[in-house]
């Protein structure tokens, strides 16, 4: 008694011509077969992919195209905290009791560059007069993305062809981690890239083109971050600090080579792994207090408006060489080789593909009528062609994603059974008008799930738990896809058949 | 064929319906509490969780190979797979020593698949993951009580999504698989699994006209296939990612597939045996058709 309902005999070639155009001519059709046109465009033609294979446009994670990936927790915490006293003066004192590099980044918190727990920190900011409100390990939104860039600035320096680097910020605000992902890249490289300094040089200009050498990026102390000077000029640049034997070293290159008394003539010059990153005179002002004394703290002014903005930024980079303003260690990492990849990808074609026939056959043993069966898997491919379509925009194609590609496929095959069922009612297929009101209840049931399970994935879609938001996005969208695209499309073509 | 499979959720009283799924939701509670009290949290967590290094290795080398060469990092496991497909784990390891062992697994195994998690990147994954768990569980019921609207039909969806998680949880304990990230997303999946087949039973029952009896056989039958084909596909992506060793796959298809088996029983039997008892006894009234 496993199938006692049975549709119509007959195959497909019986249906009449006319029934057929009726089915093409149903919006619900017309959606779907809009909408996988739309999906083998986005994938194959926007922009035109013919060289790139079966995968077209879609994004694969490192785990099907090889690479490496290393995840960086930073060496600091965000203080929110409550005080009577000026803030600028708690900086100030928090600075020289931890020993740390500390920034205000909003008017009641502090950015302390230096890893401490809560309980070291309370008795300090007792002491000055402060408590502590919130804290949280991890840097502010502007620290983060300055790391971006200098990451950034490293890899393609290093000439890595495909990289991203991705902010990961938590729910209280404060970013905590930062991921590198290099294709194509080794872990031991990834590990060398991510923890390379580049060698910085300062010159001062002699004769003609001659230059002289006057210190190495380890003299310098500390860098600042872009500013204007003064306040509110608009006049850009960025201000660091050297050592006081750089300082002397500094004076005396000035005095020898005569910058101190013709500036314009002996240009200062910073190279990065000897390309010439900044070239400018030093200013009558600073020229002549060289005469007299060591100046420690200066002043690289970059110039006016945006364009200035911007190259402080980037000078602001590169004084650090490469080097990050906050300490940073591993907190996870992973690589896969090219091969691995390849051979990953290749069993995730396997899968979908077995996937896909153990279902058929057992849609097929269940109702023993190709009729059916053709179209739920015709279905069942088409919504998975309009997943990765709208997919690629979003996320990658990674191996989380496709167990998350081939689940939404059981689910799918779950609600086509569903729908089937439902208008299938007592092994007849009723009138168009009963059909109808079937179909919108079965379509009923499917929308209460389809919302479970999206709220169900929307947690995972929308924390960065690394690898399974390529999961969740993927789950989601094949569920929308199902609800709003194919299952009512194939309430009406499984209509059409069965009716016949 | 005098039997009728379909025709089971008839055959016996809600009382007894109800009492084996209620009581392998009591063994499951039972076994995630003595995990507690021996290790000192209710599921065993794997790397990515607890931190620690994953290693999946393509070779011809034996196990005891393997854990020669690796005898200076702390090796927890060697599983091996088809197709000379091994998958090595290692419990926490400094910068220094991951660095080391990278370069160990870059000279023998070029073509590895190294996951390194420290352990406090796995804490913050877990905070993050049980965050994940709790809201998801939370919108689920949410959407349940809405499409309800009465008590009773809502609670038993609601524990039904929770025993399939906890009754999963407690067989993953059992057979020595870890919460990992791929398992946690499994486990999500399964309130949506859950949700699927006791949504389609209790609408089939509440809002349908007709005789219990019938709709009960219909509901399963529908029911029963809309699982089983979702397990095939799920066993079909299990032997695949098991040939493959593609770790990540073949727990997720693991979770889903014991999970699907799980729900059938919680479903069938307890949801089924709930509603069979609610309508008999007559609360069902105000519920009828929209």
């Amino acid at each position: 008694m496993v199938c006692s309902e049975r549709a119509g005999k007959g195959g497909v070639a019986t249906m009449k011509k006319d029934d057929m155009k009726r089915v093409m001519q149903d919006w619900r059709v017309v959606v779907m077969v809009v909408a996988i046109v739309l999906a083998l465009a986005s994938i194959y033609l926007i922009p035109p992919a013919f060289d790139k294979g079966l995968q077209g446009n879609v994004q694969l994670g490192l785990d099907l195209e090889g690479g490496s990936w290393i995840q960086l927790e930073y060496q600091a915490e965000l203080v929110t905290f409550e005080t009577r006293e000026n803030p600028e003066l708690l900086v100030e004192g928090l600075t020289r009791e931890l020993d740390a590099e500390v920034h205000l980044v909003e008017p009641d918190v502090v950015e302390i560059r230096k890893p401490f727990t809560r309980d070291e920190l309370e008795p300090v900011f007792a002491s000055l007069g402060a408590t502590i409100t919130q804290y949280e390990i991890g840097v502010s939104e502007e620290t983060a993305n300055t790391v971006k860039r200098i990451l950034e600035e490293k890899i393609n320096r290093l000439g890595t062809r495909d990289a991203k680097v991705n902010i990961l910020t938590t729910f209280g605000g404060a970013s905590r981690y930062i991921r590198v992902e290099l294709a194509g890249v080794d872990m031991v490289t990834a590990q060398e890239i991510v923890g390379q300094q580049g060698r910085f040089d300062i010159r001062i200009q002699t004769v003609g083109e001659e230059t002289e050498h006057v210190l190495y990026g380890d003299s310098i102390t500390s860098v600042g971050l872009p500013t204007q000077q003064p306040p509110g000029s608009n006049q850009w640049g960025v201000s660091f600090t050297i050592s006081p034997e750089g300082a002397q070293a500094f004076r005396e290159s000035a005095i020898r080579t005569g910058a101190t008394d013709n500036p314009a003539a002996h240009e200062l010059m910073m190279l990065l792994d000897g390309e010439m990153v900044y070239s400018a005179p030093l200013s009558p002002d600073l020229a002549a207090r060289l005469k007299v004394e060591d100046v420690r703290n200066l002043f690289a002014s970059t110039g006016a408006g945006e364009f200035g903005q911007n190259r402080a930024n980037i000078l602001e980079i590169h004084l650090r060489a490469g080097a990050l303003p906050v300490d940073v260690q591993i907190a996870g990492s992973g690589s896969v080789s090219a091969a691995l990849g390849e051979h990953f990808k290749m069993m995730s074609i396997i899968a979908g593909f077995v996937a896909l026939l153990t279902v058929g056959l057992v849609v097929y043993y269940r109702y023993r009528e190709p009729t059916i069966v053709i179209p739920m898997l015709a279905i069942n491919t088409a919504e998975i062609i309009i997943l990765l379509g709208i997919a690629r925009y979003f996320t990658q194609l990674d191996l989380a994603a496709i167990a998350g590609l081939i689940a939404v496929l059981g689910t799918s095959i779950d609600q086509l059974v569903v729908i089937t069922d439902e208008v299938l009612h007592e092994g007849k297929v009723p009138s168009p008008n009963v059909y109808l009101k079937r179909l919108s209840r079965a379509l009923g049931i499917i929308i209460v799930a389809a919302i479970t399970m999206i709220i169900a994935m929307l947690p995972l879609a929308l924390m960065d738990l690394s690898s399974l938001r390529g999961f969740a996005i993927i789950t989601i969208l094949g569920v929308l896809i199902g609800v709003v695209i194919t299952r009512p499309a194939y309430g009406k073509i499984i209509m059409a058949i069965l009716s016949r | 064929m005098g039997f009728d499979l379909y025709d089971l959720v008839n055959k016996y009283p809600s009382s007894q319906m109800m009492a084996i799924p209620l009581a392998i939701f009591a063994i499951a509670l039972l076994v995630i509490g003595g995990n507690y009290m021996i290790t000192g949290v209710p599921v065993n967590l794997g790397i990515d969780f607890a931190g620690g290094t994953a290693v999946t290795v393509l070779t011809d080398d034996s196990t005891d190979e393997i854990e020669a060469y690796f005898a200076a990092y702390p090796l927890i496991s060697i599983g091996e797979g088809l197709n000379r497909g091994n998958y090595i784990r290692f419990g926490p390891m400094d910068d220094e020593q991951f660095r080391s062992l990278s370069r160990d697994i870059g000279a023998r195994y070029p073509d590895a698949k190294v996951d390194q998690i420290g352990e406090s990147f796995g804490q913050t994954l877990q905070q993050q993951a049980l965050i994940a768990l709790l809201f998801s569980f939370i919108g689920m019921s949410f959407v349940v009580f809405i499409a309800f609207r009465s008590v009773i039909p809502s609670v038993a969806v609601v524990f039904a999504g929770l025993a399939d998680i906890l009754v999963t949880a407690a067989i993953m304990n059992i057979i020595g698989l870890p919460l990992s990230l791929g398992t946690t997303a499994a486990l999500l999946m399964l309130i949506g699994y859950s949700v699927d087949s006791d949504i389609l039973l209790t609408t089939r029952v509440l809002k349908r006209q007709g005789k219990l009896e019938e709709k009960l056989k219909n509901a399963f039958r529908t029911g029963f296939i809309m699982t089983t084909t979702t397990l095939s596909a799920v066993t079909a992506l299990l032997v695949v990612s098991w040939i493959g060793q593609i770790e990540i796959i073949m727990q997720i298809a693991t979770v889903l597939l014991i999970g699907l088996l799980v729900d059938l029983i919680i479903t069938w039997m307890f949801n089924a045996g709930l509603l069979k008892w609610y309508v008999q006894s007559g609360r069902a009234k105000g519920v009828l058709p929209r």
